[in-house]
């Protein structure tokens, strides 16, 4: 597997473990987990992960999760990504387990990155400064914007802190001039009253009094001065504040560049030789009615990095060459137009309860299922033989009125033929029965030829007699025994019966000895199939 | 050796399990993208090589594969384009099919495969990244196994065990799941890119091979699946199908999108034994007869199944 940077700012160096490091230490552990291996919950199944859980890989993993970039993905693409970094299903869900969880409260030992940590003090020492008056919105949406910061996107707090800011400014401005105006109301108010009493008191203090009112409206005009210069000076700090803000602003959005840009390097290092591409032939994003769906997925969505096999860089050997046609249909489609040559056509099932016409021919062995290794003979044995007692095989009829000349597909590559012919002599063994003849053979059943003696013993045990009846009745009873047997056991079984055959020694020595032996195989195989 | 043209590309082979000379053919309009589908149902004439059709039935989406029961000899399931499974008797009259009609995946069915040692369930892939386990008795499907993270495109049951299956998916891992657990039992995670095609050794249980996107098939033993018994490179583009012989232990043929066929011999260092280049468009299914040693059969793109004896050129006449 390629080594990966895993995608946390603090660079794990121990997760791009080689995978031959994985495989000894899987190895040794598992030689020494063996004499365990009936703890297991499936026993003796060797199609279960018998590795424990590797805690490197768990904590690796549990790095990866911890990640908020990779807290945004959904559930299902961490795990898929995880899998794809050879995790087994026990070191996924112990890494799930591990995660701590996503509250404000969460310990430091998250690690989160250093810098989103402080950017998000940052802000929440700030955003108290800007507001001296508790506007109600400002208090909940710092605890809040608290808690998104250190988890989610950026851009979120970011906006939101713009807004309050706005909104404290606002209101710091509204409030100042609504205390200010009252003031300077009252103020005048009462000059012009002392004013009224004055000139009440003294009539010839109108000079004076003109004075006053000079004197009164040159405070008034350096006071308004005062508010203008105040409110000037606001103006000043909100846009000071503006251009701060817009900094910071500035500032995340290149943090987010930098992640975005570190995502996208750990993608191309990951999918080095990489996945499909949105145009890869197969899968079968061409289907029109998929594309809809398939859509984010197919685009390679940039957030997520744990996207299954779906990265930008197609492979270096590039697509293979599409028919012309094929490319035809595609732009057709992409342009909304049908294909001119579909049909409307009812595939519906006429009548959805119809039964199913009984089967005809019994159904036959496998070529793997009756023997240890490979046969080229008993496919045509067995199949002509068939389950059926009578002999009679409706499917092959035609071809048992042909019996002369051969059909054109059993005419194989002779030298292969003799080759394993010789092999299978030599290995002899209980089922050495099958002649070297018969792989050439025609369809047609044929009674099989004595075979070559391989097991002088077997030959010797032949010629003992035995009554029939009893060697069948032992061989009913050994196929019956045989329904619940697992699978595993069919092979022991069938060498049991076939000793038994052999040393009961069948009344026909010629004719009956191999068929008995194969019906013997049959009825395994029929028994065996109807558990 | 014989060829069958269909009026639609072709898209999956199999052969009978009951007749030897008989095989399905999935194909669908337009190359799958959208359009009808048929399947047909053809004979290989016993006396020249001449292949003949028996009956074919039209769908209305495309269809992507199909697959023989294993239980009647003339059953056949097919995988459609509109999510749905086609259930086929080719003994009943043809204005009689289909018989069933299961609609439950959400999205195109892709891989179908029949139990061959249980013979009553088979299992349907679809790109809604589940497999459902089916019997032909139940309209409803028996289970549903949904792990994985993307399209599942193939899956196939074990032929010794008759509860394993794996299944291939385009989130680049091979699932090995047993009917009787809730969820998987082991996650290979065998290819870098989208794995289009699983399938087990008939010889060995714990074999498993798996085609991918990236060229290449790869050898697995499930008793230490970190490192892969094998790697078999040799096609110029993705592999599409491959399959395990039914009569040789190491012997396995794969189709792909560099429109070659190729067998493969994995225990031998140069692993490539045949190489058959008849299709001039993808190839993209490919079977091996379990009846008759050394048959083989493919379809492509190019509208053509070719079914030909191992060795022999398929365009011989």
């Amino acid at each position: 597997m390629a080594t990966t940077q895993p995608p946390s700012p603090n660079s794990n160096d121990d997760k791009p473990q080689p995978v031959s490091e994985a495989v000894q230490q899987s190895n040794q552990i598992l030689q020494g987990v063996s004499p365990d291996a009936t703890k297991q919950s499936v026993p003796a199944s060797v199609f279960v992960n018998s590795e424990p859980i590797r805690e490197d890989q768990v904590s690796n993993a549990v790095k990866f999760l911890s990640h908020p970039k990779v807290k945004g993905s959904p559930v299902v693409y961490r795990r898929s990504f995880l899998e794809r970094k050879g995790l087994t299903k026990e070191e996924i869900d112990e890494a799930f387990r591990r995660v701590p969880d996503p509250t404000p409260s969460s310990q430091p030992a998250s690690l989160n990155p250093d810098t989103q940590a402080k950017s998000s003090s940052n802000f929440q020492t700030q955003a108290p400064i800007q507001t001296p008056q508790p506007v109600a919105a400002a208090p909940t949406g710092i605890v809040s914007v608290g808690t998104v910061a250190r988890r989610q996107f950026h851009w979120y707090h970011a906006v939101s802190a713009v807004g309050l800011l706005a909104a404290s400014g606002c209101g710091t401005a509204l409030l100042i001039k609504k205390v200010i105006i009252p003031k300077l109301k009252l103020w005048v108010r009462k000059v012009v009253l002392e004013e009224e009493n004055d000139h009440a008191k003294k009539i010839d203090a109108k000079p004076s009094l003109a004075e006053e009112a000079a004197a009164a409206a040159k405070a008034a005009a350096a006071a308004a001065a005062d508010v203008a210069k105040a409110s000037q000076e606001m103006l000043n700090s909100k846009n000071e504040e503006r251009t701060r803000f817009e900094e910071f602003m500035n500032l995340m959005v290149a943090q987010v560049q930098e992640m975005k840009s570190m995502s996208n390097s750990i993608r191309k290092l990951e999918g080095q030789a990489s996945s499909s591409g949105r145009t890869f032939s197969d899968h079968d994003d061409h289907r029109v009615t998929a594309s809809s769906t398939k859509q984010p997925y197919a685009n390679g969505k940039v957030d997520v990095n744990v996207q299954p096999g779906r990265s930008s860089t197609p492979p270096a050997s590039a697509e293979p060459p599409h028919p012309k046609s094929y490319i035809e249909i595609m732009e057709m489609i992409q342009r909304g137009e049908k294909p001119s040559n579909i049909r409307e056509v009812n595939d519906m099932p006429p009548n959805p309860n119809q039964q199913l016409s009984n089967p005809r021919i019994a159904p036959r062995t496998k070529p793997w299922e009756t023997q240890n290794g490979p046969s080229q003979v008993l496919r045509s044995q067995t199949s002509a033989e068939g389950l059926n007692q009578n002999g009679q095989d409706n499917g092959l009829n035609y071809l048992v009125d042909d019996e002369s000349s051969m059909p054109w597909w059993q005419r194989k590559n002779v030298r292969i033929t003799e080759i394993e012919n010789e092999d299978e002599a030599k290995a002899g063994g209980p089922y050495g029965v099958r002649t070297n003849e018969q792989a050439l053979v025609q369809r047609s059943w044929v009674p099989p030829q004595p075979p070559p003696v391989a097991m002088p013993e077997a030959a010797e045990a032949i010629r003992r007699p035995k009554s029939a009846p009893k060697e069948t009745a032992t061989q009913e009873q050994l196929a019956d025994d045989q329904t619940a047997a697992r699978p595993s056991e069919v092979n022991d079984e069938l060498q049991r019966i076939t000793k038994m055959s052999e040393s009961a020694g069948a009344v026909e020595m010629n004719g009956g000895f191999p068929s008995g032996n194969s019906m013997a195989i049959q009825e395994e195989g029929n028994s065996h199939e109807g558990n | 050796m014989p060829v069958f043209k269909t009026p639609f590309n072709g898209y999956s082979v199999r052969f009978s399990p009951f007749y030897e000379s008989r095989l399905a053919v999935a194909t669908a309009q337009n190359f799958g993208i959208l359009g009808n589908g048929r399947v047909h149902v053809v004979d290989l004439a016993p006396t020249g090589p001449v292949i003949n059709e028996l009956v074919a039935f039209d769908t209305a989406d495309g269809v992507y594969d199909v697959a023989w029961s294993e239980s009647h000899d003339s059953v056949l399931v097919a995988a459609i384009a509109d999510g749905s499974i086609k259930v086929y008797d080719t003994a009943l009259p043809p204005q009689s099919n289909p018989v069933r009609s299961l609609k439950e995946h959400a999205r195109e069915v892709h891989g179908l495969d029949y139990n061959p040692t249980r013979r009553d369930s088979f299992l349907s892939a679809s790109w809604d990244d589940s497999v459902k386990l089916w019997t032909l008795d139940r309209p409803a499907s028996l289970r549903t196994f949904r792990e994985h993270a993307y399209c599942v495109y193939s899956v196939a049951w074990n032929p010794k065990h008759a509860d394993v299956f794996a299944s291939a998916s385009g989130d680049c891992t091979v699932r090995i799941w047993d009917v009787r657990e809730p969820g998987s039992t082991m996650i290979i995670p065998g290819h870098e890119h989208e794995i289009l095609s699983c399938d087990w050794n008939k010889y060995d249980e714990c074999l498993i091979a798996t085609a991918s996107v990236d060229k290449s098939i790869k050898i697995w033993d499930v008793r230490n699946y970190r490192v892969p018994v094998s790697v078999l490179n040799g096609h110029g583009y993705a592999v599409r199908k491959i399959k395990f012989s039914p009569h040789r232990r190491n012997l396995l043929v794969s189709c792909s999108y560099d429109m070659t066929v190729c067998l493969w011999d994995f225990m031998v260092e140069d692993a490539l034994v045949g190489r058959y280049d008849h299709h001039t468009e993808f190839a993209v299914g490919v079977d091996l007869s379990v009846l008759v040693d050394g048959l083989m059969a493919s379809t492509g793109w190019d509208e053509l199944v070719y079914v030909w004896q191992q060795g022999m050129d398929p365009r011989a006449s």
